[in-house]
Order: structure tokens, then C-alpha cells, then sequence
């Protein structure tokens, strides 16, 4: 897996590549936790995101309720497969697809 | 272009070609598959010169190569081959490499060697690696190296013999892109290869040897979906199986992942299947059983794929403490595992080194 970060004022992005998965969830969990204070603005790119398992799912859950406090949270370029996933975790109704 | 006519070669010890009969077209793109030790590579060495036949004859447009007075030399020109193991020259940098050949072998001039020579740098996509060494360079770039020199003498037809087999997997998808990107540009090619799937997607013909001959011979569809003679059937719907034991808390996950994505690529095992089993891998094995075990695991698990009737058999079979509903999951992991297979099946297996038991349909 691979993150992008692009930092502009107060939004954050973070382009993941590749594969979301048991090993490489942390890295964007750790990623997600030294957020500067005044990001009110997440920006997932999936757009080069491969596979998602229950790991990263469990981290876009607690960037969620983070972002929830502080701002919003979006998800963009999310393909079919990954789609899929938030589908029927029932993850689309809980996060803000774009 | 090239007809091979009743070609036999002995060894002492084995006769790989007993009478071997083909008629290659410009523009072909012929996969050569089969079993090991039924001669591939002895065939492609004997078109190439490499080797003299014991009997028959190779003429390659009109002139037979096994014939004394033939100029071996002049012909061997009209034929490229990239095989197993790179053999880049160590000392030269990539366009030297390149270079070589013509300039040494054709007389061209090194400006027009040169020219050349970057232009199909860029073929590869290397051309930013232009003077790096080899050694310098991973297994698959030194691959495509190989391959952009092969093409600088200007080959009518191009052998490979297993391009990719002494490759790392995760490097084998960008040779067999350039390879596939110079069979759309019309090059006349024969690549013996394991990868059936690269074989059905590139290949206008398809070769299968056993028996010392062709023994089949057909388009993709013919030889790989519908394949008459029994040998062929044998080797192409044979089960394909895949095994993985988890026997450490720290295994290597990535590493599995990349052999079952190589193992569904060779095997013609579709994406979706693919993604369904990495998916029970991870969301059954690593997150649910590998935490339910105290002190050194042993999970084992098996994939059965069926090309005849499509399907897949998942079977993981572990010790330690049992697991025996997917409601004892987390929601999550249950959620992605109940999506992934058809059934699923809990058993204890009464044996005592792997006493339960998980079988699953994969979708
Ligand atoms: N140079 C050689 N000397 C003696 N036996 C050989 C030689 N090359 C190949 N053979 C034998 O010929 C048979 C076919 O080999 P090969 O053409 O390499 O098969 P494949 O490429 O299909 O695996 C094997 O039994 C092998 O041992
Ligand atoms: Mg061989």
C-alpha cells in the first residue's frame, strides 16, 4: 500500500494505492492520528485502492467518528469492488461517498 | 515462414522429439505449453540452430537449416530468443547492451545503433534505465533489457523459452505486458510458457506437447476449452491445488497473498474467485482463527480450483481452541466471509492434529 498526502489548509488528502488490508491498516490509522489540529476537511482518494478487508474498515470507522467531532470526512474515486465491500457491511449508509 | 517436417532428436538418454510436423505463419503468436521434459525447449532450439536435429528437416522461408551448406549464421539473424536467465553482458550498461549486436554482429553504425536501441528502450519502458548496469536492475527489468536487445537484430521471429519462470511474481506482469504489446504489433513470436492465462489472452495458436510431438494443436478456445485429444484434457482440467500453512504469528501475509494472486494467474482462476479466496484468507484465518490460538498456530489452508466445472474449494483445517459459527466472528469479517462463498461448513475432524475443520464453496 501505498498513501499520498497533500496538505491545503484546512483539508487534508490522502491518496491510498494498492491494498487496505491486516498489514497496511495502521499505516493509515497512524497516518489518520497525526492529522494536524486544524484539518476540518478529510479527503480519502480510492481511486488506485485495489481491496479493502475488515481491518481498513475498521480504521475508516474510528477516522469517521474522529471526523465527526472535528469536520467531515469524504471518500472519492471508491471503485466497484470496494464498493461492494461498503455495501454489505453496511459502511455506504455510515460514510460520505462521493 | 518456418515449416518443421518430421524432426526428431535423440539424446542418449531421452528422445524428447520423435516427429514433430508444424507450419508457422508470419504474425503468428504461438504459446508452447505441456508438461515438463516433453521437449519445449529442445523444439526451440532446433529452430533456432542452437542444436542439430537427429532427422527431419526446419526450413525457415525456403532454406533448410539442417542442411550442411546452409549459412546457420544468416538465418540465425532472422531469429531472436530471450530465455530463462537474462545473460546480460555485467560490464556493459542497458544501451550497451542493447547496442551489441548490431553494431558488432550487423555493422551498424553505433548513431544508428543507438537510435534504435532507445526506441525500443522505450518499448520496454526502460528508457530512463538507458545507463544503469544490469546489476542495478530488478529480475523483471533485466527481463525486458533482455528482450529490447533480442529485438535490436531486428528478428523476424521471437523464442522464448519461459520468459518469466526465474522470475519474482510480483515482477512476472510487466514482462508478460511487453510481450503481449509486441504480439499486438504483429511480431512473430513463440513463447513456451506456464501462464495459462497470458497464453489464452496473447496467443493466435496454441501448441500442447507430450508424447515426443505436437500433440495438440489449436487456437486458445480449441486447446484450452475444448481440448479433443486425452493428454490435453488431462493437463489442462487437472485440479488445480493451492496450500498454506500459518505456523507463526508473525507470517508473512503479503507474501501469501502474491502466491495466490500468481496461483490464479497461471491457473486461468477468475479475478472475482481470486478476490473472494484473499478475502476468506484474510477475514477467516488471519482475523478470526490466528487470535483464537494460544502459543504457535497451525492453520492450514487448501484451494481446490476446478477449470472443468469453474468452481472453488476453500478447506482450512487448525488446532487449538474450535470456532464452530461465523456468529462468533466479528460482524465485519462475517459480513465480508458470508459474501465471499456459497456454503459454508463447520466439522470436527476427530483427528488429532487438525481436529476442526472449515469448508467453503468460493463464488
Ligand atoms: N542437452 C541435452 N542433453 C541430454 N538430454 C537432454 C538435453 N536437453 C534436453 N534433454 C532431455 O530431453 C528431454 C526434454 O527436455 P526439454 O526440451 O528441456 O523439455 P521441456 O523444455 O519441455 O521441459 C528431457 O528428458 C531432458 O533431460
Ligand atoms: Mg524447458
Amino acid at each position: 500500500m501505498e498513501i499520498k498526502k497533500i496538505e491545503n489548509g484546512n483539508e487534508l488528502k490522502l491518496a491510498v494505492a494498492g491494498r487496505l488490508d491486516t498489514t497496511s491498516a495502521p499505516e493509515l490509522e497512524a497516518e489518520i492520528a497525526s492529522m494536524p489540529d486544524v484539518t476540518d476537511s478529510l479527503v480519502l482518494d480510492f481511486s488506485e485502492l485495489e481491496y479493502i478487508s475488515s481491518a481498513g474498515l475498521r480504521v475508516l470507522l474510528a477516522a469517521q467518528k474522529k471526523m465527526n467531532v472535528k469536520g467531515k470526512m469524504t471518500l472519492t474515486g471508491v471503485n466497484e469492488d470496494v464498493m461492494d465491500v461498503f455495501e454489505i457491511t453496511g459502511f455506504s449508509d455510515i460514510l460520505t461517498i462521493e | 515462414m518456418i515449416s518443421i517436417r518430421h524432426l526428431r532428436k535423440e539424446y542418449e538418454e531421452a528422445t524428447p522429439l520423435l516427429d514433430v510436423n508444424a507450419e508457422i505463419e508470419k504474425g503468428e503468436v504461438i504459446s508452447v505449453i505441456g508438461p515438463s521434459g516433453t521437449g519445449k525447449s529442445t523444439l526451440l532450439r532446433c529452430i533456432n540452430a542452437l542444436e542439430s536435429p537427429t532427422s527431419g528437416q526446419i526450413l525457415i522461408d525456403g532454406e533448410d537449416i539442417t542442411d550442411k551448406n546452409c549459412k546457420k549464421h544468416l538465418l540465425r539473424r532472422k531469429m531472436g530468443m530471450v530465455f530463462q536467465s537474462f545473460n546480460l553482458f555485467a560490464h556493459l550498461n542497458v544501451i550497451e547492451n542493447v547496442m551489441k549486436a548490431p553494431v558488432d554482429l550487423l555493422g551498424k553504425s553505433r548513431q544508428e545503433a543507438y537510435d534504435r536501441g532507445m526506441e525500443l528502450l522505450r518499448t520496454v519502458g526502460l528508457a530512463d534505465k538507458a545507463t544503469a548496469f544490469p546489476d542495478e536492475l530488478s529480475g523483471g527489468q533485466k527481463q525486458r533489457v533482455a528482450i529490447a536487445r533480442t529485438l535490436a537484430t531486428d528478428p523476424e521471429i521471437v523464442l522464448f523459452d519461459e520468459p518469466t519462470s526465474a522470475l519474482d511474481p510480483t515482477m512476472v506482469g510487466e514482462v508478460l505486458a511487453v510481450i503481449k504489446s509486441l504480439a499486438k504489433e504483429g511480431l512473430t513470436m513463440m513463447i513456451v510458457t506456464h501462464e495459462m492465462k497470458f497464453a489464452r489472452d496473447v496467443s493466435t495458436r496454441v501448441f500442447y506437447m507430450d508424447e515426443g510431438e505436437i500433440y495438440e494443436d489449436g487456437t486458445p478456445e480449441q486447446v484450452f476449452d475444448h481440448p479433443v485429444r486425452e493428454k490435453t484434457r488431462q493437463f489442462i482440467r487437472r485440479l488445480k491445488v493451492f496450500e498454506e500453512s500459518i505456523t507463526s504469528h508473525g507470517f508473512d501475509f503479503l507474501a501469501v497473498n502474491t502466491r495466490l494472486e500468481e496461483f490464479g494467474r497461471r491457473h486461468l482462476v477468475p479475478q472475482k474467485t481470486v478476490r473472494c479466496a484473499e478475502t476468506v484468507f484474510e477475514e477467516l484465518c488471519v482475523q478470526t482463527l490466528l487470535p483464537l490460538s494460544d502459543g504457535e498456530p497451525d492453520i492450514r489452508m487448501t484451494l481446490e480450483y476446478s477449470e472443468e466445472n469453474e468452481s472453488a474449494d476453500m478447506r482450512i483445517s487448525y488446532g487449538g481452541r474450535s470456532f464452530a459459527s461465523l456468529g462468533e466472528a466479528d460482524p465485519l469479517s462475517a459480513a465480508l466471509i458470508g459474501n465471499s462463498a456459497t456454503e459454508i461448513a463447520f466439522r470436527e475432524t476427530g483427528s488429532a492434529e487438525y481436529p476442526h475443520e472449515i469448508t467453503l464453496k468460493l463464488k
